[in-house]
């Protein structure tokens, strides 16, 4: 069920390029939800703070442990998703749609195009 | 390397879509499919099935097992009776835990230690050579052969208990065990558990039978729940973990055992226990603990940090290592700590109700500067930033069965509500008086009142109450230099003390006693003055010393109706000595028939009494359906010579005293108290009678009786009530035949119309339920509350009860009834018949029927069995309008 128009990184988020061209919309897999277990915190990092691709920019907590989540390119945050904070289940039910995390925008669209797609990220899984 | 092992439900976990994890060299559940969220609100909601088989069992026999098991645990094992546990911590020399563990006693000549799973090993090799000094024990390693199942939460009970084929759930108390069998298979039950939850089971079971327990609780609607949310549960708790809470701190040092709270219930110095491992760094520990308790730091070497519940206040989740502060000091470290989901309570109090909205919050314990106190504000660093807490008392609660309460931290620190300046007082008087007047005749006219310790007294009783002596002093007291005279402190007395005398009189002949004292106000002072007597009466041989308490005593325990001032947590607490080998109060309990537990197993209580040889036996129950076996008790007292008192606490059948139901003294009694004011007709206060004559050997208990009422009690004995009383008497004694047989006879009829209309009526149906005023229904575990309240609705006041299968108060399953004060506004058979039909439709049929029973009451508002004729009218004329 990985979304074909998708891009992904090895760590498990995903990455969606806008109509906007240079905004990317970023999540996570519903294979990391899965292995993470049940999702009981979010730290969303703040609108205006700069990544760098692969670096963290978030970090996900399960009941068990905290993850680090790495951002796909290099940018800066232009948007945040304040209300999954509140709504975590939506990890679980809209993995791909509501439960996106972060909008970021690239510095460097090349970046976005050098992602996995969705066929080598199922390599990876299945791998 | 060593293959991981797997438990006998490795493949139910996989059926249930676990997700295995490798745990101390096995295979477990970490959580399955619906996640560990679900699996913590499913056990504080319904009921949660654990797999636990992987913790070790070890058996010890012998001997000598007592002896070593005394040796290497920390907790006092000779305090366990048959059918019962502890926790206890197996220590090592310097005051730390190698790990802690269960000890169980389910047979006489067996210890069962459970140990956790990942220091077995450790645990096992630790034992072996703390054999070589002892000769005759054997140790066994039941792990492989044996499985454990733990079933926690509301429901465990209701799935449990149907499945049980012969025996029976143990006793609803902490830690007691029993055996029973479950489709003819053999399983030991114990009320422990690792939850929180009070309603907890853990089954010991064998091998072989394990898959079809499993199968039949899960049918029964148990949840598989993993070792991920038995984590979470038990830090909810605030329970130890070994490796967390125990063992070795985030920076390396060993953790004492005082740090634990659990260590004041673990750890015993008892002198039977004689010398064990570590405890001499122990004792230095609880040395230093016992001084913290007050603030006091000066031994706080010995004990420099303490575990500690902390909750989050601000956003983050605090893990174990996470370091804490307190006003930017480094104060000490999480030991555990995790983001716990609950559900949300709405309403307050017993009324509260479980909704099904989940809420998430973010606590942990922590290991910290023991000079930290409960609300004081912290800091923990969590990953690089510092985040807001607060030191709570705990996190959850466990004494409301059948849930267990998280309690959020601005719960517990909640701001009182501003109290409103005293302005307008004349207004709020005058809403005092107009409120005062609507109870009055809503109570007195239109409720049916059915609580057995109530009464309403006659209107002369209660217009003597309000006349001069009231607010009065009459203290006196027996001068032996003047004959033994009454000597009187204050002036303007002559009048009550004729009263007073002529009230002595009356009891002496209601009671059939040559002795009473009637200055007490109430029935459980009576009774605390009574232990008080005893004790002073056990010391007079030696004033010098300090004195020692009453060695033991036999009572009803409150579960199964006992009162509470004959409890250790009531008055008897501070009367009763510490038996040195369980270290608690020495009391010992009437067992109970087991087809009806209202009722004393004289047999059995020949035993006890043979065994135990109490020195004061109290009789007399607040849920009481029976006569007490008074003559009995008296007959295997004198068997035995034993010297003992036998006290019959009659506070709810005083009124009863006579021909229909008992004649205490005729029985054996040495002593009887009583309230005035339940079947009696009396104001409220209580009473102490003896039949003990100079010449007895126990008279001067009987002299320890009046002083421990004055000056011991009282000092003002509340003179209004006692000229109250003394009319009451005269109307008891001129009207007890006729009143004494209409209570028993309407008791009987309500009984069996409450049974007529469906309901569940307990006690014997041979001897049509009751031999006093009192009915007793059961309305299912945990209905109690909310049914009294529905019959309140309807004017029909009831009182919920525990019965004595139940866990505690909250959890009620009966109503208490009785039948006396509606009998003294002259209702009869036929009455009690339809108050039982309109209770039908309340509790059964869930009908409205406040009008109805508002209409019943009205006709009966004229009391009997009181004085009536003219002359009596214009005195009472002359009274009103003297107040």
């Amino acid at each position: 069920m990985i979304p074909k128009e998708l891009r992904y990184l090895q760590t498990h988020e995903w990455a969606k390029r806008g109509k906007d061209s240079g905004i990317i919309t970023v999540g996570l897999t519903d294979y990391a939800i899965e292995q993470l277990g049940d999702i009981v915190f979010l730290e969303l990092p703040g609108v205006g703070e700069k990544v760098t691709k692969e670096s963290e920019f978030c970090t996900v907590e399960s009941v068990k442990a905290a993850s680090d989540l790495y951002a796909p390119v290099s940018g800066e945050i232009v948007e945040v998703n304040e209300s999954l904070t509140e709504n975590l289940e939506l990890f679980k039910a809209e993995p791909y749609g509501q439960a996106w995390i972060v909008k970021i925008k690239a510095e460097d669209i090349a970046e976005f195009e050098s992602l996995m797609n969705a066929e080598d990220y199922e390599k990876q899984l299945k791998g | 390397m060593e293959q991981l092992r797997k438990t006998v439900f490795y493949d139910k976990h996989l059926e249930h879509g676990a997700k295995i994890v490798e745990f101390a060299g096995w295979e477990m559940p970490i959580q399955y499919a619906k996640g560990i969220v679900y699996e913590h609100l499913a056990t504080r909601k319904a009921a949660g099935l654990f797999d636990v088989s992987h913790m070790g069992r070890f058996v010890f026999r012998g001997s000598d097992s007592l002896a070593f098991l005394q040796h290497v645990l920390s907790n006092n094992a000779a305090g366990l009776e048959v059918g019962e546990s502890q926790y206890t911590f197996i220590t090592n020399n310097t005051g730390g835990a190698i790990d802690d563990a269960y000890l169980y006693r389910f047979y006489e000549d067996e210890y069962l230690l459970v140990v956790n799973a990942a220091n077995r090993q450790k645990d096992w090799e630790h034992f072996d050579n703390m054999l070589k000094d002892f000769e005759h024990v054997e140790m066994f390693d039941r792990t492989e052969e044996t499985v454990m199942l733990s079933l926690q939460g509301p429901r465990s009970k209701q799935i449990l208990n149907p499945l049980i084929d012969s025996g029976s759930l143990p006793e609803p108390l902490r830690n007691r065990l029993s055996t029973v069998t479950i489709k003819s298979k053999r399983v030991l039950i114990a009320r422990t558990g690792y939850t929180g939850e009070p309603l907890c089971f853990e089954l010991f079971i064998n091998s072989k039978d394990a898959l079809m327990i499993w199968d039949l609780l899960i049918e029964r609607g148990a949840e598989p729940v993993g070792l991920g949310a038995r984590d979470t549960l038990r830090l909810e708790t605030g329970l130890p973990l070994y490796g967390h809470e125990l063992g070795r701190d985030p920076s390396g040092r060993e953790i004492p055992i005082f740090a634990c709270g659990l260590a004041k219930f673990a750890v015993s110095f008892s002198p039977l226990k004689g010398d064990f491992v570590g405890k001499a760094a122990l004792k230095k520990q609880f040395e230093a603990f016992k001084r913290i308790i007050y603030r006091d730091y000066s031994f706080v070497e010995d004990l420099p940090r303490i575990i500690m519940p902390v909750a989050a206040t601000g956003k983050g989740i605090a893990r174990p290592g996470d370091r804490v502060f307190a006003s930017d000091k480094h104060v000490g470290y999480v030991t555990s700590g995790t983001m716990v989901p609950y559900f949300k309570y709405v309403g307050e109090g017993l009324q509260s109700v479980l909704t099904e909205e989940k809420q998430m919050r973010s606590i942990c314990l922590a290991l910290v500067d023991s000079d930290i106190v409960e609300g004081d504000q912290l800091e923990i660093e969590i990953r690089g930033k510092r985040t807001d807490a607060v030191v709570v008392p705990y996190h959850l609660r466990s004494e409301a069965p059948p849930y267990a309460r998280p309690t959020a931290y601005d719960n517990i620190f909640k701001e009182k509500e501003s109290v409103s300046t005293a302005n307008d007082l004349r207004t709020k008087a005058l809403t005092l008086l107009g409120k005062t007047v609507d109870n009055t005749l809503w109570r007195q006219r239109q409720c049916v009142n059915l609580i057995p310790s109530e009464q309403t007294a006659s209107p002369m009783a209660r217009a003597l109450s309000i006349m001069d002596p009231a607010g009065r002093y009459a203290e006196h007291k027996q001068v032996k230099a003047f004959a033994e005279a009454e000597v009187f402190y204050y002036q303007g007395a002559d009048f009550i003390a004729e009263v007073e005398r002529l009230l002595e009189e009356q009891m002496r002949i209601f009671l059939g006693c040559s002795e009473v004292e009637t200055r007490l106000v109430s029935g459980q002072m009576a009774n605390a003055a009574v232990f008080s007597s005893l004790v002073d009466y056990i010391n007079r041989s030696n004033r010098k010393s300090e004195p020692k308490r009453i060695g033991r005593v036999l009572n009803h325990h409150i579960i199964k109706g006992g009162h509470l001032s004959a409890q250790p947590m009531g008055a008897l607490r501070d009367f009763v000595a510490h038996d040195p080998n369980t270290e608690k109060p020495a009391v010992v309990n009437f067992p109970v028939l087991a087809e009806n537990p209202y009722k004393i197993d004289v047999a059995a209580c020949r035993e006890i009494i043979a065994e135990y040889k109490p020195e004061l036996i109290i009789l007399g129950k607040s849920v009481t359906l029976h006569r007490e076996p008074v003559a009995q008790i008296r007959s295997f007292v004198d068997e035995m010579s034993l010297d003992c008192v036998i006290m019959y606490d009659m506070a709810h059948v005083l009124g009863l005293v006579g021909p229909y139901f008992q004649q205490p003294f005729a029985e054996g009694a040495d002593i009887v108290t009583g309230s005035t004011h339940k079947t009696f007709f009396g104001t409220q206060r209580g009473i102490i009678a003896s039949d003990y004559q100079r010449d007895n050997l126990r008279w001067p208990l009987w002299e320890a009786v009046r002083r421990r009422a004055f000056p011991g009690s009282v000092s003002n004995h509340h003179l209004g009530t006692l000229l109250g009383l003394l009319m009451a008497a005269y109307e008891m004694n001129h009207f007890k035949d006729e009143y004494q047989k209409k209570v028993l006879a309407n008791a009987k009829a309500f009984a069996l119309a409450l049974k007529e209309a469906g309901l569940d009526v307990a006690g014997d149906a041979d001897i049509d339920y009751t031999q006093t005023h009192q009915v007793i229904l059961n309305v299912g575990y945990s209905s109690g509350p909310e049914i009294a309240r529905r019959l309140e609705d309807n004017n029909i006041i009831v009182n919920y009860q525990a019965g004595p299968e139940e866990e505690g108060f909250t959890a009620a399953g009966c109503l208490r009834m009785g039948v006396a004060e509606m009998t003294r506004f002259g209702m009869e058979e036929k009455d009690f018949q339809e108050i039982a039909r309109l209770i039908g439709n309340i509790v059964v049929g869930a009908k409205n029927v406040k009008e109805k029973v508002t209409g019943f009451r009205a006709p009966f508002t004229d009391m009997k069995y009181c004085f009536s004729g003219n002359q009596f009218d214009a005195i009472m004329e002359k009274m009103h309008r003297i107040i």
